[in-house]
């Protein structure tokens, strides 16, 4: 039984990395977006500081770190993991029930968590690519060099985030289901993270109520933590209590997609809704 | 047969009824009408100004004051994105909507109409204009009431500037266009030769930041000069070159990219012809 | 409207910069769709190209429509040429060629025909009048201010044709207008075409299915490879072949003998093997004569005759005879 579901599991993820890969200018915008989206800021900070001591200084005090490329790339890197994760699963129920396949999938006996989060899996390879698109671009083109240990502490704190991260996006999934509409949702979701969770800069410097709100978003962690074990040589022990809200936050997040996915399902049940858009 | 001001009319009506379909067409996507206003000020204006807070020393942008010879970074990054909006306008408002049109079928029958073609674009553009105009409106009363942003009142010394960049952006919209009928997938590249525009315009840095040959691409776009001069006469930033010199090169690139595009544009809908392509999708 | 030895030639693939630089002998594939086409439509006839998919017809249209340009050959429409003036062209004409899809669904149907009258210039003061008329001859006047997405198919089909005519124009172009309808929604469709004709415009149509032209067409043009193999009225093309009739026969049979022998009484107008058996379509001038024989050729040969269907005789016969396929092939 087990096996079964494993293996619609492996089959949702198998379709939709054929269908990935099937889009023409995916590979190029995996290329361009990760270097030149950052690469933008820095030389805006660059405007910014000048070449005044005084304003480097201010950024180092406020942001715990004179790397200001390593900064601003880490920071841009998880809102472009973000946006692979709502364009990608966050998009897939809703594309099927535009193309009318979505009541196809709900009379599958396969699990509903594997249709969920089968195709997030595939969606795991651009955001790896991506991370190493960046990581060159930092050494190569900012000369940031950052010692294997603290690379390999940065990947377990990438895959401690994958629950949180995936379960918003199948969450997301789910809710735009009932909006019947994609775009919107994505940009106002991204732009309330790009404001709150610290893209380009420190939360510190926000007003209370705001950097309250951001501490309750999981991507803030992540860029918190990702900056920390980066640039200023953090140990993961020094990190145990984030990771654990990161991680708590996973389960509660998934288990919430799991929810309202399976109220989704009722609700187009009774009304036999789900299938028209 | 309709005298010549008579087709003209009729074309003008065309604009005025593309824009108006348009507009209507929005108006049933409310979540879109806030994110096309929107998005440039939470996704770029919010982001860029926390940067620039996190180098405020004592409140001052020290740093930007030296660069662009400004201290006021909402100033700054307003001004720049009025251009921002133009260039959007030109790249997504009327350039990608041909796409759109051709996914969803509607092109083929416009096409079929005595309609000229250059009316299809210029209608988007006025619907993209009308889009912008809010949108500008809306962030300097953001920038005035929320950042304490105080423009001279010699920026009106500007207005021509931003003018003649519409028009050479113009221009751009007919290459845009040309490019999108043409070419299969073009989401990336509209994406990211807008995004490219628009930074090399020095709407998000003082272009004296950039390496050597982007700046000679800067100096390239018509956009540059319209930032700079709105910089220049509304915030008092140190300008790029002289002023006149500006609006000399702001008149040359209009008088260039303007027929260009036309003319790209005019040689794209004969390829079009051709390959017989205005209907797939 | 004529066409004269209208020819259009695809190239399939991509010539680079660098071999157009080198002038590098052309290897592109290239695809003959339209051959050579000759034909005059006569004021107020409804004139008909009947073929199967790909046979051209569709890109003949798209010439005439001004949306592609022939690789050789002229046409005019109205006396105007449409490689030269093609803006002229398309003040004369009202075309229904992409389906129905092509409505803004998030607009209401007199919303899309406001925007549409003005693209097709009409003047603002007949622009009312207009689209309450195009409406209320498709009949769509009581759902005119509803959303195209709520409706059916059929509706929004409705509602290209009404696009159509709003210019009022001379000439109007129908790709496959019945394609994808249901039955009734089809026959509405046939039954408005006929009324355009009692109003005295003119009708090109392509279709692909042989009722179609014969119910509606005074004239048509049998196009097949991108030529024209046969053009004529509909009761003249039915009696190019020598039948009056066309029995089609299913035999089970070991060997083709048996077609041998019934060819002695009419002719074989095609012959094909499925589910073990063979089908058999025959031309004959008496149904009621050539059926016995035909049983006791069977008799004869060995084989049983396990069907027998008389038909009269269609387009679809006409085509057969002249390819040696079915249409729907």
């Amino acid at each position: 039984m087990l096996l079964l579901e494993l293996r619609a599991f492996g089959a949702a993820a198998v379709r939709e990395w054929r269908q990935l890969r099937r889009y023409p200018t995916f590979g190029l915008g995996l290329l361009f977006w990760p270097i030149v989206l950052p690469a933008m800021y820095v030389l805006q900070a660059r405007g910014y500081s000048g070449g005044d001591q005084r304003a480097i200084d201010a950024f180092a005090e406020r942001s715990g770190t004179n790397e200001i490329a390593g900064f601003l790339f880490i920071g841009w890197s998880m809102y472009m993991w973000l946006s692979i994760v709502l364009w990608g699963p966050g998009t897939l129920l809703r594309t099927e029930q535009v193309r009318g396949s979505l009541e196809a999938l709900f009379l599958t006996p396969a699990s509903r968590i594997g249709i969920l989060f089968g195709p997030a899996v595939a969606h795991l390879v651009p955001a790896l690519w991506m991370y190493v698109v960046v990581g060159i671009a930092l050494r190569f083109g900012f000369g940031l060099v950052v010692e294997p240990a603290a690379v390999l502490r940065a990947a377990v704190v990438i895959l401690l985030a994958v629950p949180a991260l995936y379960g918003m996006g199948a969450l997301f999934a789910t809710l735009v289901l009932r909006v019947g509409e994609v775009v919107g949702p994505i940009q106002v979701v991204r732009g309330v993270f790009t404001v709150l969770c610290g893209i380009t800069f420190p939360i510190v410097i926000l007003p209370d109520l705001a950097r309250s709100a951001a501490l309750a978003l999981p991507p803030t962690y992540i860029i918190a933590d990702l900056r920390a074990v980066l640039l200023t040589g953090a140990d993961l022990v020094d990190l145990v209590p984030d990771l654990a809200i990161l991680l708590g936050a996973g389960v509660v997040l998934c288990a919430l997609a799991a929810v309202a996915f399976r109220r989704a399902e009722a609700y187009a049940r009774r009304g036999g809704r789900l299938a028209q858009y | 047969m309709a005298g010549r001001t008579g087709a003209w009319a009729l074309e003008a009506r065309a604009i005025v009824a593309i824009t108006r379909k348009d507009l209507r067409i929005l108006t049933r996507y409310p979540l879109e009408v806030f994110n096309q206003i929107g998005q440039p000020i939470y996704q770029f204006v919010i982001p860029s100004l926390l940067l620039g807070a996190t180098f405020a020393v004592g409140g001052r942008a020290v740093g930007l004051e030296e660069t662009a010879g400004t201290g006021d970074v909402a100033g700054f990054l307003i001004l720049g994105m009025l251009v921002a909006y133009l260039v959007g306008a030109a790249f997504w408002g009327i350039g990608y909507s041909f796409k759109r049109e051709m996914d969803q079928a509607t092109l083929e029958p416009a096409w079929l109409t005595p309609v000229a073609r250059e009316t299809l674009v210029l209608g988007r553009g006025l619907s993209a204009l009308v889009l912008s105009a809010i949108g500008i409106v809306l962030m300097l009363a953001i920038a005035v009431a929320l950042f304490g942003v105080r423009l001279s009142p010699a920026i009106v010394l500007a207005v021509p500037a931003f003018l003649l960049a519409a028009l050479a952006v113009l221009g751009v919209a007919f290459l845009i266009s040309s490019a999108v009928l043409l070419i299969k997938e073009p989401v990336f590249w509209v994406d990211a030769s807008d995004a490219l525009f628009a930074a090399a315009s020095g709407v998000m840095f003082p272009i004296t930041v950039l390496p050597g040959f982007l700046k000679l691409v800067s100096f390239a776009l018509p956009t540059t000069y319209a930032i700079d001069l709105l910089r220049v006469t509304g915030l008092g930033a140190r300008p790029l070159l002289d002023p006149v010199l500006q609006y000399a090169a702001l008149a040359m690139l209009a008088a260039i990219l303007l027929p260009l595009g036309r003319a790209v544009f005019a040689w794209a809908d004969r390829r079009l012809r051709e390959q017989g392509t205005v209907g797939q999708h | 409207m004529d066409a004269r030895a209208l020819t259009k030639v695809f190239e399939r693939g991509r010539r680079t910069w660098i071999q157009r630089l080198r002038r590098e002998p052309d290897h592109r594939e290239r695809f003959v769709a339209v051959d050579g086409i000759e034909l005059r439509v006569e004021q107020g006839e409804i004139f008909g190209m009947l073929g199967p998919n790909g046979a051209g017809k569709t890109t003949t249209m798209r010439i005439l429509a001004t949306l592609l340009l022939p690789t050789s050959g002229a046409a005019r429409v109205l006396g105007i040429d449409v490689r030269e003036q093609p803006r002229e062209v398309r003040r004369r004409f009202g075309a229904v060629l992409s389906g129905e899809r092509s409505l803004y669904w998030k607009l209401t149907a007199r919303e899309n025909l406001e925007y549409f009258a003005a693209l097709y210039h009409l003047p603002p003061r007949r622009t009312r009048e207009r689209i309450e008329s195009v409406l209320d001859a498709v009949k769509l006047t009581d759902r005119a201010d509803d959303y195209v997405e709520r409706y059916s198919m059929g509706m929004r089909q409705r509602l290209v044709l009404a696009r159509a005519l709003l210019p009022d124009p001379p000439l109007l172009l129908l790709d496959e207008p019945t394609v994808g309808l249901d039955p009734q929604a089809a026959r509405d469709m046939r039954e408005r075409v006929l009324e355009l004709r009692s109003e005295g415009k003119t009708v090109l149509l392509t279709t692909h299915y042989m009722e179609e032209a014969d119910q509606l067409c005074d004239r048509v043009a049998i196009i097949d490879h991108g030529r024209i193999v046969a053009l004529d009225t509909p009761t003249a093309l039915k009696r190019t072949i020598q039948a009056e009739e066309v029995v089609r026969l299913e035999i089970a049979a070991e060997a083709d003998g048996v077609v041998s022998r019934l060819s002695e009484n009419a002719q074989v107008a095609r012959q094909e093997r499925a589910d073990g058996l063979l089908h058999l379509t025959m031309h004959t001038v008496s149904a009621r004569d050539f059926v016995p024989r035909a049983f006791d050729a069977a008799r004869a040969a060995g084989a049983t005759i396990k069907h027998v269907e008389v038909v009269p005789v269609t387009l679809e016969d006409v085509f057969l005879a002249l390819t040696g396929r079915a249409l729907r092939e």
